[in-house]
């Protein structure tokens, strides 16, 4: 194991992540895939503050705030999921094009229940 | 950890993650997102970073996955669409993802002296007693501020969370 595999590494996760971003078609598909690629610069972090250590304490735990924030989102982020469910009845990113109430003559707009 | 637990590890990682992108069903790749996490804590348990791995296991499958696959049951219904991406959407996924890793790769063959060179960390670096010492610390280098920062955010998004899917009171 070298720096330069664990880098390799957390590119490929990266990657997948970025083509999740682009082809999940689901909303809460697509909020994994942001957690893929945030937890792969966090794999970087890891394997800086281990193979190339000036502080490496701080580098482990520069981790764990990025763990914290990406908590925060993710908290945000389904709440939004869950209302916008509750509105629209529907989480299909092609269809959802705007974040306020839907319009009732709006093509794709959801009953209320 | 030897070159062959990384390799086994990283193999699984990737895996794991694939799935989580492809899987039809987000259920499944609800799964797959909590394999990719566990896979990656133990490359940290590898490099040494105990604390972190913990942190890992607790906070993204403890959490965040579990947060997720509730969402995901309440929001999904027996005979929903399957939502499928489009080709041209596939390739161009494809396509950025590769020019990424890509692009990665070459950076990472020319970091030269970035990569040679400093020994390993300390054996004791990411063990409970530096990590905390570091995250409470109030001298030099010490994070207890940034620290409780964290804390008033993780504090705002969870009311700001409940303010926004909480049902509205003019519904029955």
């Amino acid at each position: 194991m070298t720096l330069e595999r664990c880098l390799l590494l957390a590119f490929a996760l990266f990657a997948i992540g970025v083509y999740g971003a682009l082809t999940r078609r689901h909303l809460v598909g697509l909020l994994i895939s942001i957690e893929l690629m945030l937890n792969a610069a966090n794999i970087n972090l890891a394997a800086f503050a281990h193979f190339r250590p000036g502080d490496a304490t701080g580098g482990a735990t520069f981790a764990l705030f990025t763990i914290a924030v990406a908590a925060c989102e993710m908290a945000a982020a389904l709440s939004i999921v869950v209302a916008m469910y509750r509105r629209r009845r529907n989480l299909d990113l092609d269809k959802l094009r705007s974040l306020r109430e839907p319009i009732e003559a709006e093509p794709g707009a959801g009953k209320a229940p | 950890m030897s070159d062959a637990a990384f390799a086994l590890t990283a193999f699984f990682m990737v895996a794991a993650a694939l799935w989580a992108v492809t899987a039809n069903n987000v259920l499944h790749a609800a799964l797959g997102l909590i394999a990719a996490f566990f896979a990656t804590a133990v490359l940290y348990l590898g490099l040494r970073a105990e604390f972190l791995a913990v942190a890992q296991v607790l906070v993204y499958i403890g959490g965040v996955v579990v947060f997720v696959v509730f969402t995901i049951l309440l929001t999904s219904r027996l005979g929903d669409e399957i939502l499928r991406p489009s080709l041209w959407r596939v390739l161009l996924g494809v396509l950025f993802a590769g020019a990424f890793f890509a692009l990665g790769a070459l950076m990472l063959s020319r970091a030269g002296d970035l990569l040679e060179g400093a020994g390993l960390a300390p054996e004791e670096y990411g063990s409970l007693m530096a990590v905390g010492n570091k995250l409470l610390g109030m001298g030099e280098g010490g994070l207890l501020l940034p620290f409780e920062v964290v804390s008033v955010l993780l504090l705002a998004c969870v009311i700001g969370a409940i303010a926004v899917a909480r049902k509205p009171e003019d519904d029955e």
